[in-house]
């Protein structure tokens, strides 16, 4: 088990040079350059000043160069800061000279998107797990028809599409819900108690949209499971040696179907971080999608790098704990790594 | 075909596609009025006779822009899917043909390129060229190859000791003639299979794209776009973003239905479960 960990976490450094060639090479396809659209914003820009900008970036250098004065950078975690006039730092908080902190924009913008992404996983389970199973019970019964219908439907429908909907008709028509952001005016001066209240109203809207994609095809994924399990000898054991059916069904052909969900859960990562991108932008909340548009319109490079890098790790230690999480939980996977 | 006839959710997405298919192919038929023209005195009308989907902001008529739409999402989908199978059907075949050290890097490239979040990498590469149709279906198409890699080189890696591969090999048959004659006509059923389910997958990219403005640019009509403009509508006119919201929601579960139902009839993997 201890080799294959740190097999695992050695092949992640080819792994996380990759990602960076590619997320550096694909910045500069762009025609033009940083300092094309910050002086098109400033008119009084001289040239010399944009040569400035150029060398202060490293913009003026050969691409490898480029490359790998980045590389060295980011290796001491440091992304640089933003191309934006707050010219905050990308990744965590600094000090200046004077003592003044300015926090990261990743470290702002991270939390956020997280802990939208984990309540949906668990949504996504929770709803999955019983829309699957009681499609397998019934299958090709109303139930198993009926979620079917409902699974298909919520894979085709486009979730910004939804979301203006939703928005329009519980927020505008009824005010139920409030529509964008993260907190109401005020959120500073409510008792804790009103807070959570406050977070969580707003969070049901982009929740429900982020979970969406994710719902429909566990659940997919969890009925042709257990219909596979089902048929399966150790099933038609359980069931002769007089097992409840809910034993049967519960205690042992969910349990199996439940086990290769983990690594499911590693490879939909970077579906959530790069869904997040059209959720945020409709319900206006600065989580990594919003922040990560805003920087692509701007072209602000350190960011767009920052936010891919950072996207692209999260993602590999994701499906590192996927892999682990599914080895400790199946000793048949736990036997054929240390085998 | 005839089993295809008997399965009703295939069914359903086969009369889907072919609907969409036939109104994207004589589009400029079956619009009423021409879908770029601006009549500013019929600004934001309710659907009615005269304008089944109502008017835009512009005064433009929403039925014949939705029309012209359908064109757009039939092409996206087509394009990006074809340049993805492409991709995907090559690197596969020769992964899991030649195997050793060429399988293993591009598997690893695989690897790299699905750890990326794609959506992230398609909206960079979008916003740093300029956003046009073409550069929208090839951006789609080069970052979704991957789950085609996976799927023929495992066809290919399953197929390759099989004796009818071997006989062939036997009989002097060169590498080309084995893939292309032998290999490739048996890995055909996942590559449609996960093409049809692609198609799906794009077309609902571009229409997320175009809702974030950075899809098909106007005057061009796609659906994406329309539900863009409708949104800043939708106190006061509901048309602007339901019909096209349900034009790509309807398109989608086509294709999507259709994929399952393909998947079902040719995976013999799959029999035993439907009876």
């Amino acid at each position: 088990m201890l080799n294959y960990l740190i097999k695992r976490l050695l092949w992640m450094i080819p792994m996380l040079i990759g990602i960076s060639l590619i997320s550096f090479f694909i910045m500069h396809l762009a025609p033009g350059d940083i300092t094309a659209s910050e002086s098109a914003f400033n008119p009084k820009a001289s040239e010399e000043s944009r040569q400035k900008l150029r060398a202060l970036y490293n913009l003026d250098k050969p691409l490898m160069t480029q490359y790998s004065l980045w590389l060295k950078r980011i290796v001491k975690l440091d992304f640089g800061n933003s191309f934006a006039s707050h010219q905050r730092p990308v990744l965590w908080e600094t000090k200046d000279a004077k003592g003044n902190v300015s926090k990261g924009m990743i470290q702002d913008a991270l939390p956020i998107t997280l802990m939208i992404n984990l309540i949906g996983l668990l949504v996504i389970f929770a709803l999955s797990i019983f829309l699957g199973v009681v499609s397998a019970v019934n299958q090709n019964r109303w139930p198993d028809r009926l979620i079917t219908i409902i699974v298909f439907v919520g894979f085709a429908i486009p979730g910004f599409w939804l979301a203006l909907l939703l928005m329009y008709w519980t927020g505008v028509t009824h005010s139920w819900l409030p529509i964008s952001g993260l907190h109401s005016a005020g959120y500073e001066k409510m008792s804790h108690i009103a807070q959570y209240v406050d977070l969580f109203k707003h969070l049901i809207l982009p929740v429900s949209i982020s979970s969406l994609g994710g719902l429909a095809s566990i659940s997919l994924y969890v009925r042709n499971g257990m219909l596979d399990i089902l048929q399966q000898d150790f099933i038609t054991t359980a069931r002769a040696k007089g097992l409840p059916e809910n034993k049967v069904i519960y205690g042992h052909a969910l349990r199996n179907t439940l086990l290769p969900l983990i690594t499911i859960i590693g490879l939909s990562i970077p579906g959530l971080i790069g869904g997040s991108v059209i959720g945020e932008s409709i319900f206006a909340i600065s989580g990594m999608g919003k922040l990560f548009f805003d920087a692509v319109l701007m072209r602000d490079f350190p960011v767009v790098m920052g936010i891919l890098t950072i996207g692209s790790v999260l993602t590999l230690f994701g499906n590192l704990i996927a892999d682990i999480g599914y080895a400790w939980a199946d000793p048949r996977i736990r036997r054929g790594i240390s085998n | 075909m005839k089993n295809l006839t008997q399965n009703p959710l295939a069914l359903s997405g086969l009369i889907i596609i072919v609907t969409v298919l036939f109104v994207a192919i004589f589009a400029p038929w079956l619009s009423p009025y021409d879908p770029n023209y601006i009549d500013i005195h019929s600004i934001l009308l309710p659907p009615s006779y005269s304008h089944f989907m109502g008017t835009d902001g512009l005064g433009r008529d929403v039925f014949s822009r939705m029309l012209h739409g359908s064109r757009i999402s039939l092409l996206v989908g087509f394009v990006a899917v074809g340049i993805a199978t492409l991709i995907g059907t090559f690197l596969g075949a020769i992964a899991g043909f030649y195997r050793g050290y060429i399988d293993s890097i591009i598997m690893r490239f695989v690897d790299i390129m699905l750890s990326i979040p794609t959506f992230f990498l398609i909206l960079a590469v979008i916003a740093f060229l300029t956003p046009s149709i073409w550069n929208i279906m090839i951006v789609i198409g080069l970052t979704s190859w991957m789950g085609v890699t996976r799927l023929v080189r495992a066809e290919f890696l399953s197929l390759r000791n099989r004796e009818f591969i071997l006989a062939a090999e036997a009989m002097g048959a060169s590498d080309y003639r084995l893939i292309y004659k032998h290999l490739l006509p048996n890995s055909l059923t996942p590559i449609i299979v996960s093409s049809v389910l692609g198609i799906a997958s794009a077309v609902l990219t571009e229409s997320g794209l175009s809702f974030l403005g950075l899809g098909v640019q106007a005057p061009q009509s796609s659906w994406g776009n329309i539900l863009t403009d409708g949104k800043e509508y939708i106190q006061f006119a509901w048309w602007l973003s339901l019909f096209p919201g349900l034009a790509i929601l309807v398109t989608v579960l086509g294709y999507n239905l259709l994929g399952e139902g393909l998947r079902d009839l040719l995976d013999p993997k799959n029999k035993n479960q439907k009876k």
